[in-house]
């Protein structure tokens, strides 16, 4: 005798693979909805202070970093932009925002001294010194006289910066930065947004800027 | 059951954790491992998350529970693979970023973990009858019985 076919087990069979199709698609709008909603909420990084950026404000290619003074990749990410700005600097617009993380201790201390130099027009000077002496300092229990003595290197006027370190306003930008990385999808350092993209640490930055602005010419 | 549910949780948690945030901070991650080509990074980066999140599911519903549980022991073998390599290769990485910057452990810490979770998933696909209790699966298989 043939063997009759089942319906019940056809169609449970059926309502399983009904149910998968219905599971995965709520997960998928789930998950859509909720970075929907997480977008709408925040748009791009917010206006920067101009003490904080270089370049032509109309450059074709313009970065915003949330950087972390202490993170070494955020070192090599520095040491990259510097060559491509000594290369394009009329095609390059950079803005520095501030993402100290936790787990450096110092992370917090320098972004401090860096918006104290901000304050005095000598950002640049001092963000570059900070980055090229980041092996003397950041294994250090006190860093405090290393950053003074940048500080001096770069001409800070110390009473200014004195009062500076203690400012609560000097905090609250900084939090503020963070707290507007964060509402952004940041979770490490270095992040880039160059024209409003997102890129995360220095091997998308030099895919992106290799893109947008070509190799970098050789060094004689 | 209540294995199959505690791994499902975590699948769900590290898939979407990663999914609430933009894609790049896992492709930074995955870059760090220095394994795949830059085309593989990009789309792992995309497409990762989405199959943990999706097997977590399955895990805690109790879905295809045979397949899903092939599928989280050969992600979980990969995972080995990725970290045994950074630990072998002494790639400088402080923590392993599997689970997006809420939770996140030194590589030897996760490797010892991979090891554990390979171990329990592996208990659970031989034990597949009581890993299958309160399960869609059941559920499925009962309404399959003929009246």
């Amino acid at each position: 005798m043939p063997k009759a076919s089942n319906p019940p087990a056809k169609n449970a069979i059926q309502k399983k693979q009904n149910t998968t199709v219905l599971i995965v698609i709520l997960c998928i709008l789930l998950i859509v909805i909720i970075n929907l909603l997480k977008g709408y909420l925040s748009q791009g990084p917010k206006d920067v202070s101009r003490m904080r950026t270089k370049g032509d404000p109309n450059a074709p290619v313009k970065i915003v970093e949330y950087i972390d003074f202490q993170c070494p990749a955020c070192a090599r990410g520095v040491a990259m932009l510097n060559q491509y700005y000594a290369a394009y600097p009329k095609k390059l617009y950079l803005q520095m925002k501030y993402f100290p993380l936790d787990g450096h201790q110092h992370a917090q201390l320098c972004a401090r001294y860096a918006e104290c130099a901000a304050r005095q027009g000598k950002f640049w000077p001092f963000h570059d010194l900070l980055i090229a002496r980041q092996n003397d300092w950041k294994g250090l229990i006190n860093a405090d006289p290393i950053f003074q003595e940048i500080g001096t290197a770069v001409g800070l006027d110390k009473l200014k910066l004195e009062v500076c370190l203690t400012n609560d306003e000097v905090k609250s930008v900084i939090l503020r930065e963070k707290e507007n990385g964060v509402a952004l999808g940041i979770q490490s350092t270095p992040t880039y947004f160059i024209n409003d993209q997102m890129f995360v640490g220095i091997k998308s930055l030099e895919s992106e800027l290799k893109t947008r602005l070509g190799e970098l010419p050789s060094m004689p | 059951m209540i294995l199959r549910i505690l791994l499902g949780l975590l699948f769900v948690a590290s898939g979407g954790e990663k999914l609430l945030f933009p894609y790049q901070n896992f492709l930074y991650v995955i870059q760090n491992y220095q394994i795949l080509p830059p085309f593989a990074e990009e789309s792992a980066a995309r497409v990762m998350p989405w199959i943990e999140l999706i097997l977590g599911v399955f895990l805690i519903l109790g879905l295809w529970l045979e397949w899903t549980l092939r599928g989280v022991l050969i992600m979980i073998l990969g995972f080995l693979l990725i970290v045994g390599q950074a630990l072998i290769r002494r790639l400088p990485l402080e923590e392993c970023g599997c689970f997006g910057s809420r939770w996140s452990f030194p590589l030897p810490v996760t490797f010892l973990m991979d090891i554990i979770l390979w171990t329990i998933t592996a208990y659970l696909r031989i034990r597949i009858e009581r890993t299958a209790f309160f399960s869609l699966d059941r559920y499925f298989s009962k309404t399959n019985q003929p009246l």
